[in-house]
């Protein structure tokens, strides 16, 4: 934690000034103790500014601060308080005591919430405005005001110890990369490492160094090979061709031949070991992103496409590997040929070696601009790439809906669009990428005509300064020079593209996997009690998907949980899978922390059927053990069994050899479902959670479905999620939830006796069933 | 049953609260704390209000804001930008990538704010070719409503990512 929050006495969310502390320590009533402090960003005008909430052992506070300087500026005659100190002021304070609250609540509005409180005079008070930001910590606040100050649940310590460990889930992130720390105020490991590109994607490249440093001294060798050519070529003109010295010819003709020969061979076997070592590399870098892409929290593919995870896995890997590439060799390779090229130019003419380096400056100046401009013009790209491909992943797969509603027009000029915004940022970059590479060499062949010239007149006037063949090795030699020059220069360009490409894969390797504090924590066996312990979650802040759930599941009871859609019911089973672990309060499983538990070993121990069970593009027996890959083909026959599933399986031509297509076409909703259930039997989980299995099938499969969910759950705790309340007959718990909270909990018995939304709940769906029945006995006939 | 919307002079309403309205409709029926919320908060911020009561059950749908009478367009307005805090950025001091990190230090119609993006790529969008919507590492949201009414460095800074 902060030190300066250590110094101080009370808890605060953010470091204080001497003179903000002495502000808010005089505001609390003589006789007050400040417990908490919590800084907020809004006033409540919705405006950025400074704002504090005070928690004391007798009531709250809420305090806005304003900056004299700018109140000077803005408003001179609008001081109220003269309680300034230092350039900060009180500009506004109100003071709740906690015998007056009734109640208190965070009401979240959009980028904003409110802390709300009732006061017993009727009063519906606006505390407090901040952005979401804090949120979390206000929540935390508000169950403390309303522990305190109305239920009296329980002391001011023990509550003080809730709000100690909402403060330090706030210090448990990364103040400067917002990802989470191993544990509450530990160093991030992230930004330790300074995220350096080059270091994180070289650990794929440092497995190959060995045949990397080979290459790198063939290509070394291929290089002073080059070098040879011109000086002969020089030789060529200055001593054989005038002295007509037949033998000298054949031997300069076989060293060229042999150099020439040499440098194809030795560059060919380069190329393939690069080859070799570019394919590994990228199956590396492709496996290890999928590799993280798999253990990324649902969270992730909540906000992310996964056309962009494709294009990532696909694409980019390939573009960051091509460039690895090229950093481990071609810029050592260019670099020395350049060295050595200005070492052996300036050996022969130093004046003429002077002149051939004027276009450089020019050169290396326009490859940083190119650079600035050509940065953006990638990420647009990718990003239009992406809207390309999310298309693909969106639209193919829904062909039969697009087809059904004779869509095909629309869905062609959908994806028209995108690539039409795609190619028009193409072409405005083409632009510049095409230009870039012949402005260049317009720049190299004017320093060729500048050497030709002043070089040519030299040879011509002073034919004792420099010699014919001397110009021709020194023409050569400079357009040799000006390789590793371009190279260089355009070496920014691909350095550009790599380095987006990098940020998205990085944004996948550096995500923050799903956490796995418990692992390696085993239970010896799970028993199945289920406990929810003032369990709050919302998906995005900006709504609470549930409030302050509480209820306990014995071992082997079968509860069902019923509400209206959007009521949190799949979100509880959403937490319990630990598919979302950001909620506040507890879920214990045999009283220990879900969180605490291996993940691997926890979900090995769950069997979960969804409403739309998925399949994959395999052969029936192959989905049906996909949890348990090593089954003897018995047990696979055995679950399908079970799961009422054996029979229609058997009656396939390729029974269980047949293969499914993609997402399990060629099977209906119900045996895609009894397929599902078949995959949880052959599990034999502990633990088991049917979100809605049978909302999609008819009355004769539900019962198919149903009589397999009775033979399963037999003896292991089942929570069952259904719209159907005719699935939850074997229940012998229920509960009730609506807008995030449980309004009844009991045994169906009890719930109908009371009459209440479980009773009517009831009575709506058994019209509805005698409607359906009817119309379907009516289908029949 | 039928929806009730909202045209013209068909309703009266009167300010209750920070966020909330009360409504008398010109059949008599009245309606207290009331919540108006846009129904397409990001592409029609006048059209469709719907008002939902303290259940989140909704009573009524304003069809266009701009068909009220003035007074009654006022209120509910207030309502809207007491319920959305959608800061509009006015000008980008500057921009810097940290640890992965990029932070926009922005001046909006709401005071100074620094936003801090982590996913670039999914956290800034450009719709319609002219407006930019922001959304925070904590869900906080901005929104440049028109990228050429920028200054040039502004919108240089901001071209960047789009």
């Amino acid at each position: 934690m902060d030190n300066n929050i250590a110094d101080m006495q009370y808890l605060c969310n953010r470091t204080l000034s001497q003179e903000r502390r002495g502000i808010i320590e005089s505001i609390p009533q003589s006789g007050e103790n400040i417990l908490f402090v919590v800084a907020a960003d809004l006033n409540l005008k919705s405006r950025y500014a400074e704002a504090f909430f005070i928690a004391t052992n007798v009531a709250v506070y809420s305090v806005e601060l304003e900056d004299d300087s700018e109140s000077k500026n803005t408003s001179k005659n609008k001081r109220k308080n003269k309680d300034t100190s230092n350039g900060v002021s009180i500009k506004s304070s109100s003071r709740i005591p906690y015998s007056k609250v009734e109640k208190c609540k965070v009401k979240r509005n959009y980028g904003n919430a409110v802390l709300v409180i009732n006061d017993t005079d009727g009063r519906y008070i606006n505390f407090i405005r901040f952005s979401y930001k804090v949120a979390s910590l206000f929540d935390a606040a508000a169950n403390f005001v309303e522990n305190v100050g109305v239920k009296k649940h329980g002391t001011i310590d023990e509550e003080m110890a809730i709000m100690e460990v909402a403060f330090e889930r706030q210090f448990s992130f990364c103040p400067k990369c917002g990802r989470s720390l191993i544990h509450p105020g530990a160093n991030c490991i992230y930004c330790q490492s300074k995220n350096k590109l080059i270091k994180k994607i070289g650990k794929y490249i440092l497995p190959h160094k060995y045949v990397l440093i080979f290459c790198l001294l063939l290509s070394v060798a291929t290089t002073a090979m080059a070098m040879i050519p011109p000086y002969m070529t020089g030789k060529l003109v200055d001593d054989v061709l005038p002295n007509r010295d037949l033998k000298q010819l054949r031997i300069v003709v076989a060293v060229l031949f042999a150099s020439y020969l040499l440098q194809q061979v030795i560059g060919a076997f380069r190329t393939y070991m690069l080859r070799v070592v570019g394919d590994k590399v990228v199956s590396d870098l492709r496996a290890d992103v999928y590799r993280h892409a798999q253990y990324l929290p649902m969270k992730f593919y909540d906000r992310t496409s996964t056309g962009s995870v494709i294009n990532r896995i696909s694409g980019d890997s390939a573009n960051l590997q091509g460039f690895m590439l090229r950093i481990t060799q071609e810029v050592v390779v260019q670099f020395f040929t350049m060295i050595g090229i200005i070492v052996i130019m300036l050996s022969m003419n130093w004046q003429l070696t002077l002149l051939s380096l004027i276009p450089v400056p020019f050169v290396v100046y326009g490859a940083r601009v190119f650079g600035r401009k050509i940065r953006p013009f990638y990420r647009k790209i990718w990003r239009r790439w992406s809207a390309v491909t999310s298309i693909l992943t969106d639209s193919l797969p829904g062909i039969r809906v697009i087809k059904s509603f004779a869509n095909e027009r629309r869905s062609t000029e959908e994806f028209e669009y995108y690539t039409d915004e795609w190619l028009k940022t193409d072409i405005k970059s083409a632009r510049i990428t095409i230009a870039f590479p012949h402005i260049v060499s317009f720049i190299i062949t004017c320093g060729s005509l500048v050497i030709w010239g002043i070089g040519g007149r030299l040879v011509i006037e002073k034919p004792e300064f420099i010699t014919a063949g001397l110009l021709v090795t020194f023409i050569s030699y400079t357009s040799m020079f000006y390789g590793p020059v371009n190279f260089f220069a355009n070496l920014n360009d691909s350095y550009q593209s790599s380095l987006a490409a990098a940020e998205r894969i990085l944004d996948i390797i550096d995500a923050e996997p799903e956490s796995n504090n418990g692992a390696g924590n085993k239970l010896d066996v799970i028993q199945g009690k289920i406990e929810f312990r003032n369990v709050s979650f919302s998906y995005d802040r900006s709504k609470k998907t549930l409030s302050n759930i509480n209820f306990v599941i014995e071992p082997g009871e079968i509860v069902g949980i019923v509400g209206t859609t959007g009521s949190g019911k799949s979100t509880i089973i959403n937490l319990l899978m630990r598919f979302y672990d950001g909620y506040d309060g507890t879920i214990l499983v045999d009283d220990v922390d879900i969180r605490d538990i291996d993940m691997e070993y926890y979900r090995g121990q769950i069997g979960y059927v969804q409403q739309e069970p998925m399949m994959f593009h395999d052969t029936i027996y192959n989905n049906i053990a996909y949890g348990v890959p090593d089954a003897h083909v018995e047990q696979v026959i055995h679950a399908a069994d079970v799961a009422n599933a054996h029979e229609f399986i058997a009656r396939m031509p390729d029974a269980y050899d047949t293969i499914l297509g993609e997402r399990g076409t060629g099977l209906s909703g119900g045996e895609r479902q009894r397929l599902s259930i078949a995959r949880a039997v052959l599990k034999n989980p502990s633990i088991l959670f049917f979100d809605e299995a049978t909302a999609s099938v008819d009355s004769e499969t539900e019962e198919l479905i149903q009589s397999a969910i009775e033979r399963l759950i037999r003896g292991r705790t089942t929570i069952m999620i259904a719209h159907r309340l005719s699935t939850l007959r074997k229940a012998n718990k229920i509960i009730v939830v609506d807008k995030g909270e449980i309004i009844e909990m009991g045994t169906p018995e009890e719930l109908l006796a009371k009459k209440g939304k479980y009773w009517r709940l009831i009575q709506i769906q058994q019209m509805s069933e005698q409607v359906r029945k009817s119309k379907e006995e009516e289908n029949f006939e | 049953m039928e929806r009730i919307y909202i045209d013209n002079d068909m309703a009266r309403f009167t300010r209750r609260d920070l966020t909330l309205v009360d409504m008398d409709l010109y059949d008599g029926r009245h309606f207290e704390r009331l919540e108006p919320r846009r129904l397409f908060p990001i592409t029609g911020t006048q059209k469709y209000i719907t008002l939902l009561d303290e259940e989140g059950e909704e009573v009524a749908v304003i069809r266009d804001l701009t068909t009220l009478p003035a007074e009654d367009r006022r209120i509910i307005e207030e309502c809207l930008d007491e319920y959305y805090h959608i800061p509009k950025i006015i000008k980008i001091k500057s921009c810097e990538e940290r640890f992965g990190v990029t932070k926009f230090y922005c001046v909006t119609d709401r005071g100074e704010c620094t936003i801090e993006v982590n996913n670039i790529i999914h956290q800034i969008k450009l719709t319609h070719g002219i407006r930019v919507l922001f959304r925070d590492n904590d869900d906080n949201r901005y929104e440049v409503p028109d990228i050429r009414r920028l200054d040039s460095k502004s919108r240089s800074i901001l071209d960047d990512y789009l």
